[in-house]
């Protein structure tokens, strides 16, 4: 017996493990059983109906390549549903502005791609349209139900930004639009209404600087930063000036591209260029390095009275995470160098699927889900831009969100061609910009500034083979 | 001797292969793209243009002002550096071996870990003239404060000094290795024959540390010659053009622009300055030693 024990022990220590083991794996399998149970899809009402429109994508991998723009991961956090009503999984993959263009670039000349949807801004409409790295959706958008697109409810001027010669090249489900941001707060104190012409932003500029009842304020903040940033600038301000910069580009032009001759010496132009100049003084300092998310923070952080955003960036103003001046804020329509001649900028971003993709269907199936009209209320509720009509309508937004009315009174004020969506369009805002922050530092005055802008735009655009005056 | 011949082809041949799939090759289409009007966006329009790329490119004032300032980048930021480096690594030696020394010089360290396209990020945030704790510091000394990236006169000034507080560790870890291998006794012997420290440095460690600072000089000229990380993430070239510099220069031509020839052609230039400029540095601290 006592030679035994050893073995008895050992005997009985096994079984004790083994048994153990055995419980142990039965919990397990309890507890993944129950994970697994969990992650049963459990569909909405509205889910249930979309997965009948929408094709059964499980197992296979859907890839967005877009803007990071603040509303990148509202979009990610919609996309999970359509990830449980088709079962596919949904990357997104966000980039800087240039990043974006230049990926999505030359993403868009490989012979096949990864990417299935390419987001792409309104100023890039032509040059992906013409060099074919996106599909043409017209086919597609006339095979779907009139109601499930709902066209005419996307902003009018959208509708013409992401239609190029009769192509479709995207669903504008992002679209931008410059409006006015004033500190409401200090400027009722001050007595001043909030500025409908350009005069009206330079003395409210002039009141809020330097002035010692209001230490640490500056009266505006603009993107000065040189190439594309102050570039931009120009085209959003031109035409509330008058201006148009090229001989056919303005508000109403049948044909914005018939003549090309570059127009930047036109007194408007210099009197744009001028505006920002005799800005520069009410700006916090290093003001010329200033671009759009320094804008947006000197103003969400009340360092400043009032600046001139995109409407992306309007929720962020609402936001008690992100904002130091929540109900202090005010919204009013773009200024004008005289009263009524206001032409907001218009901008965004606009869904296309990647010409090269390997799975159009399924990419499509994805765009017509987002841009459809309650996603894409959801989609503004989460912080994205809205697009549609129906979104000033709707009681929830419109309860959420004080600023739509004055996006109501500017989407149809706007001017498709506001910059130019030609394949050149990136060379020629940088090259815009260049020149004016080259003006803005005084190494140039405006006047030669504009004179060898236009010379240098008019060869550029001239060997490119637009229609350009001698 | 011919299966000797075949043993060092297969050790040597996959560089080989390597290098002229990733260096050899990209130079020569380089070179061949600088002849053509090829945009990666637009594919050719006239297809072969001679020296047009490199006719436009030298009356291109941009890119002359991104030459000029490439220079004063390189002259500045590698004397200061060379210098700064040196008094700090003497500063180190005088106290080797002891702890807190070692502590304090992995701290000082720590920039040259960081990527340039991150430190720049990050710089914009120190260096912002409202926000910027640099400016806040400033204030607190009652020195005023600095426009720092915010203005064209101080902008390249601001790519200086953030240049400087990343590298100059560098600099200062390979001369601190050379002052390290100075033999003592040489110190001992100029001291009983009454050399004074200034007269040890300028006698004893500059000449022998000729060639540590030659490579030093060298590596920093060829990286300030290229710097492109720290300059986009910071001012983009403006205000204005100010900080614009070549490799920023080439790069907006070819990856903005999509004018891949006409930025092959900058590269290329780029390259060719580089090349001579070290090439005859090199020679002249060969020369010195």
């Amino acid at each position: 017996m006592v030679l035994h024990l050893p073995y008895l022990f050992k005997e009985v220590c096994m079984k004790r493990l083994s048994l153990s083991l055995v419980l142990v794996f039965i919990l397990a399998g309890f507890v993944f059983a129950n994970g697994a149970v969990e992650d049963q899809v459990t569909l909405t009402a509205e889910e249930e109906m979309w997965s009948s429109e929408l094709h059964d994508w499980s197992g296979k991998t859907i890839r967005v390549m877009m803007i990071g723009d603040p509303w990148i991961d509202s979009l990610i956090e919609i996309s999970k549903n359509f990830e449980r009503i088709t079962g596919a999984k949904v990357i997104v993959d966000g980039y800087g502005y240039d990043q974006t263009h230049e990926k999505e670039v030359l993403e868009g000349n490989q012979p096949n791609s990864d990417v299935d949807i390419i987001v792409l801004d309104a100023p890039w409409v032509g040059e992906f349209a013409e060099a074919g790295y996106v599909e043409n959706l017209k086919p597609y958008i006339e095979k779907e139900d009139s109601d499930l697109i709902a066209w005419n409810d996307y902003f009018s001027t959208f509708r013409d930004v992401v239609t190029w010669k009769d192509q479709i090249v995207g669903l504008p489900f992002a679209s931008y639009y410059v409006m006015g941001n004033y500190r409401k707060d200090i400027l009722d104190k001050e007595g001043f209404d909030f500025p409908v012409t350009t005069d009206d932003v330079k003395a409210i500029a002039k009141h809020f600087s330097n002035n010692p009842d209001y230490p640490n304020m500056y009266g505006v903040a603009m993107n000065n930063q040189s190439g594309s940033a102050v570039g931009q600038a120009f085209f959003e301000w031109i035409y509330s000036f008058g201006g148009k910069p090229f001989m056919s580009m303005y508000p109403g032009s049948p044909d914005s591209y018939a003549d090309m001759t570059p127009n930047f010496d036109s007194p408007e132009a210099k009197e744009t260029v001028q505006f920002f100049i005799d800005l520069l003084e009410y700006q916090p300092e290093g003001a010329l390095s200033i671009a759009w998310d320094d804008r947006a923070k000197y103003f969400a952080s009340g360092y400043v009275a009032q600046a001139f955003m995109w409407s992306a960036r309007m929720a962020m103003l609402e936001d008690p995470n992100k904002s130091a001046v929540i109900d202090k804020v005010d919204f009013g329509l773009f200024p004008s160098s005289e009263p009524g001649k206001s032409a907001p900028p218009l901008g965004g971003w606009l869904m296309g699927i990647a010409s090269n993709g390997n799975q159009k269907d399924m990419a499509w199936d994805f765009i017509k889900w987002f841009c459809s009209q309650d996603v894409h209320q959801e989609f503004v509720m989460a912080g994205g831009p809205p697009s549609r009509y129906s979104i000033f309508t709707d009681p929830e937004t419109t309860a959420k969100y004080s600023w739509l009315d004055t996006l109501e009174d500017t989407v149809d004020r706007s001017y498709a061609d506001c910059r130019p969506r030609i394949p050149e369009s990136n060379e020629i805002i940088t090259t815009v910009g260049t020149y004016i922050s080259r003006a803005m530092t005084g190494e140039l005055t405006v006047d030669k500034a504009m004179k060898a802008l236009n010379v240098e735009l008019a060869e550029m655009l001239s060997n490119a083979g637009y229609n350009v005056s001698k | 001797m011919h299966a000797n011949r075949i043993e060092k082809l297969l050790f040597i041949g996959p560089v080989i292969v390597l290098l002229i799939l990733f260096s050899v090759f990209p130079l020569l289409y380089s070179l061949f793209m600088s002849f053509t009007d090829f945009s990666i966006a637009r594919g050719y329009t006239n297809g072969f243009i001679g020296l047009d790329n490199y006719v436009q490119l030298m009356k291109n004032k941009q890119f002359l002002v991104s030459i000029f300032n490439t220079a004063k980048l390189i002259v500045f930021g590698v004397s200061t550096q060379i210098l700064l480096g040196f008094v700090i690594a003497k500063l180190f030696k005088a106290r080797h071996g002891s702890r807190l020394t070692t502590f304090l010089r992995t701290i000082y360290i720590i920039p040259i870990m960081v990527t340039p396209l991150i430190f720049g990020l990050i710089s914009v945030y120190l260096f912002d003239p409202v926000y910027g704790i640099i400016n806040y510091i400033l204030q607190a000394l009652d020195l005023g404060t600095m426009t720092w990236y915010g203005s064209e006169k101080t902008a390249l000034f601001t790519i200086y000094i953030v240049d400087t507080w990343q590298w100059t560790p560098f600099t200062t870890l390979l001369i601190l290795t050379g002052l390290l291998n100075v033999n003592e006794s040489l110190y001992e012997a100029s001291s009983i024959d009454g050399a004074s420290v200034l007269q040890q440095v300028f006698h004893i460690e500059i000449p022998l540390l000729s060639r540590v600072v030659g490579i030093a000089v060298i590596m920093r000229f060829m990286d300030i010659f290229r710097m492109f990380d720290l300059i986009y993430a910071s001012t983009k070239g403006g205000p204005g053009i100010s900080t614009e510099v070549i490799s920023l220069f080439a790069y907006r031509q070819s990856f903005n622009f999509y004018k891949t020839g006409f930025g092959s052609t900058a590269a290329l230039i780029a390259l060719i300055l580089t090349v001579f400029f070290s090439s005859k540095l090199n020679t002249y601290l060969s020369r010195e030693n």
